[in-house]
Parts: C-alpha cells; sequence; structure tokens
C-alpha cells in the first residue's frame, strides 16, 4: 500500500517536474491568462468593433443608396414609359384633329365650291335676265324706231298727213309682219 | 563571437510586485497590450465614415482577413460572430511576434536575465489562448446548436437510449458512437495541446535561432533570419486564428443525423 502510494507521489511530482521544465506555472498561467483577456478586450472594444460597426454603417450606406438609385433608375424607366405613352396619346390625338380637319376641309371645299356654283349660277341667270330685260328694250326702242322711220316713210310716199289712227293702225301692220 | 544565450524553455523571472512574479514575456505581452491600447484609443478618436488614411489600412487589412475566414465559417455573419475571439487571437498573436524582432529583445538584461522576451515563448501564455479559443468554441456551440446537441457530441447517452428500441445491431452501433464521443474528448484536448505547443515551438526555435546566429555573427548576418521570423510570426498568426475559426465553425455547426 506504502509503495503504491510512493508510486503515485513519485509519477505525480514527475508529471509536475515535467510541466514545470515547459515553464508551465499556475501562477503564471492565470497571469497569461488576465493578459490575454485584456489584449481581447482592448483588441475587440477599441480596435475591431469600432472598425467593423463603421464599416457596416458604409456598407449599409452604400446599399441605401445603390437601393436608391434603383428606385429612381426605376421611376424614370416609369416616366420614360409614360412620356412615351403620352407622346403616342398625343399624336394619335394630332393625327386625329388632322383627319378631323382634312374632313372639315374637304366639307368647307365642297360646300364653297357648291355655294361658289350656286352664285355663279345667279350670276349667270342674272345675266341672263338682264340680256333678256336688254334685248327686249332694244326690241322696244327698234319696234318704236322703226314706227317712227314707217309712219315718216308714209308720210314721204302719200304725201298725206295721217291721222293718229291712221298712223297707228299702219304701224301695228307693219310691225305684225315685220 | 559572444557567448550564446539560449532561451530556456520557462520564461525568465526578473521581478515581483509583491508575491507576484513578473516574467520578461510578460513585459512584452504588456507592451503589446500598450501598444494596442495607445493605438485604439487614436484610430477611436479619429473613426469617420468617409476614413482616413489610417482607417482605410485598417479596413484594407481586415477586408483581407475577413475574405479568408468568410471561406472557413461560410458567410461574413458567422465570421463577424466569431471575431471578437479570432481578431484578438490573431492581432495579438502577430504583434507579440513581431515584438520579439525589435532590437534589445533577448540582449537588454535585467539582472541575468533578458528584459524583453516574445510573449509566445511561453507556454503558460499559448496555453491560456489555446484553451480560451477551445472553450470559447463550445460556449458558441450550446449557444448556437443547444446545450444537449452539443453535448451529446462527447457523451451519447441520448443516442444510447434511444438504440435500445432498435434491436442489438442499434446498441452496438450505439456503443461505437459512445467510444466515438470519448476520442472526441480527447480530441478537444489534443487541440489545446496542439495549438499551445504548435505556437509556443515555432516561436521558441525562431528566438534561439535568432539567439544563436546572433551570438555568432552580430552584424547583418541574423537579417534574413529576423526577415524569415518575420514570415513565421505572420503564419503561426494566421494559423491558430484560422484553426480556433475551424473550431469554432465545427462546433456551432449541427452534428450529423441532428436533421434526421
Amino acid at each position: 500500500m506504502e509503495e503504491d502510494l510512493q508510486i503515485i507521489e513519485a509519477s505525480g511530482e514527475a508529471h509536475e517536474t515535467a510541466l514545470s521544465s515547459l515553464g508551465i506555472n499556475g501562477q503564471l498561467f492565470v497571469f497569461q491568462l488576465i493578459n490575454f483577456a485584456m489584449v481581447a478586450v482592448i483588441v475587440w472594444f477599441l480596435i475591431l468593433r469600432p472598425l467593423t460597426k463603421k464599416m457596416e454603417e458604409r456598407r449599409a450606406l452604400i446599399n441605401d443608396s445603390l437601393d436608391k438609385a434603383k428606385e429612381v433608375e426605376a421611376a424614370l424607366a416609369m416616366s420614360e414609359i409614360k412620356f412615351q405613352e403620352r407622346i403616342d396619346d398625343a399624336k394619335a390625338e394630332a393625327n386625329k384633329i388632322i383627319e378631323q380637319a382634312y374632313g372639315e376641309a374637304r366639307n368647307l371645299g365642297d360646300d364653297m365650291k357648291g355655294k361658289a356654283k350656286r352664285e355663279i349660277q345667279l350670276l349667270i341667270d342674272q345675266a341672263k335676265r338682264n340680256i333678256q330685260i336688254e334685248r327686249d328694250d332694244a326690241m322696244q326702242q327698234v319696234r318704236a324706231e322703226a314706227g317712227t322711220m314707217i309712219v315718216a316713210s308714209v308720210k314721204k310716199i302719200l304725201g298725206e298727213v295721217l291721222d293718229e289712227k291712221k298712223d297707228k293702225k299702219i304701224i301695228d301692220d307693219v310691225l305684225t309682219k315685220i | 563571437m559572444t557567448e550564446a544565450h539560449i532561451p530556456t524553455f520557462a520564461p525568465e523571472v526578473i521581478g515581483h510586485i509583491g508575491s507576484v512574479s513578473i516574467t520578461n514575456t510578460m513585459i512584452n505581452a504588456w507592451i503589446a497590450m500598450i501598444i494596442f491600447l495607445f493605438f485604439g484609443l487614436f484610430l477611436v478618436k479619429r473613426i469617420a465614415l468617409r476614413p482616413g488614411r489610417l482607417q482605410n489600412g485598417c479596413e484594407y487589412f481586415l477586408e483581407g482577413l475577413f475574405g479568408y475566414l468568410d471561406q472557413v465559417t461560410g458567410g461574413r455573419k458567422e465570421t463577424l460572430r466569431f471575431l471578437p475571439i479570432v481578431g484578438s487571437v490573431f492581432f495579438f498573436i502577430l504583434l507579440s511576434n513581431w515584438l520579439g524582432l525589435i532590437p534589445g529583445t533577448g540582449s537588454i538584461t535585467a539582472g541575468h536575465a533578458p528584459l524583453l522576451r516574445p510573449a509566445n515563448t511561453d507556454l503558460n501564455l499559448t496555453v491560456a489562448m489555446a484553451l480560451v479559443s477551445v472553450i470559447a468554441s463550445h460556449i458558441f456551440a450550446f449557444g448556437t446548436i443547444g446545450f444537449f446537441a452539443h453535448a451529446n457530441k462527447f457523451i451519447q447517452i441520448g443516442t444510447l437510449v434511444k438504440a435500445v428500441k432498435h434491436g442489438p445491431i442499434g446498441i452496438f452501433t450505439a456503443l461505437v458512437e459512445c467510444m466515438v464521443g470519448i476520442i472526441e474528448i480527447v480530441g478537444e484536448m489534443a487541440k489545446v495541446v496542439s495549438l499551445s505547443l504548435r505556437l509556443f515551438g515555432n516561436i521558441f526555435a525562431g528566438e534561439v535561432l535568432i539567439s544563436v546566429i546572433s551570438s555568432l555573427v552580430a552584424f547583418l548576418v541574423p537579417a534574413p533570419f529576423m526577415l524569415l521570423e518575420l514570415l513565421v510570426g505572420l503564419i503561426q498568426a494566421s494559423v491558430f486564428a484560422m484553426l480556433t475559426t475551424v473550431y469554432l465553425t465545427v462546433a456551432t455547426s449541427a452534428p450529423h443525423g441532428a436533421e434526421q
């Protein structure tokens, strides 16, 4: 029993000696652990965390900007589509108006042509009537002149003055013959 | 040729504050702490949405680190979640390693011991950091996948109870899984040992190498080795940080068959 205890003690001491020869020491280990913990705290809280935080902030900002740029791009594309639609609508409207204007112009032209024709017809009719009136007047004058000439001729031939009654009779006879 | 001062495994005690021994590796760790403190205060004062040159450089370096970490964690969200541990470990190891290259380290003495010695040549510190990394991975795992789901990776009593319904083959499979769970526990211990010894070994070896070379030829010849140590310092910091990230990622992922 004692021998066993001695062996255990001896192996424990040997183990301790091996660790000591490598420099392992409980107190030093704890202090180095504390040193490392302090370094970790300093490195994390003073260097790594502020840097990563700032990098994340910047990344978020860039992503937001990119998203906004995409939104603006989409809005622009939408505006362009709407603009194109409006332009197309306006073109269609303009074409319709032009078409309508052509139609109206054609109708107006036709109306004006008709009106002009009617006016011309009226003018022609008027002129014809005037010609007829002038012709009638001329005929009237010719008849009157002819009557006068006949009376004068008869007076000369017959050498007598006819009374008004005879005058009229002779003129009428001649005129009816004419 | 001067007498070579070969560092011992144990850090040299250069003084006492009360009953507390102050070692030269602790001095180095404190210098790193003070540098981080002043740098942090300076940075916090100047930090802005529109970065200056210093902030820009830091962010560039951090983005590069995030790129590597993202490949392991699988996403920026997880990387940022593990950053307090991984980032602290990486930057502290890197600065401590590089501080070991400043003139005076190993040559300025206090009594018979060098006043300065790279902090990671102290196994106490590397074990402390490795323990923090491994314990943090378990804390994160408890928070992410739940206490019982994570504990069941190591102590598979639940699997054994469920296996009773599936007959002898099921019980046999569950027993094998229980054994695997015990191996997993050993594996967790191995993580601490491997992480701490790898860092300690590499940095200690570098310190010994530079000490020996400097004692042989003090002028110009140690320069290439110091440049090599600069690289080793970065690589070891990266390896430690990457492995910590891997442990955190693996621990926080759901165990196999959890979705069934």
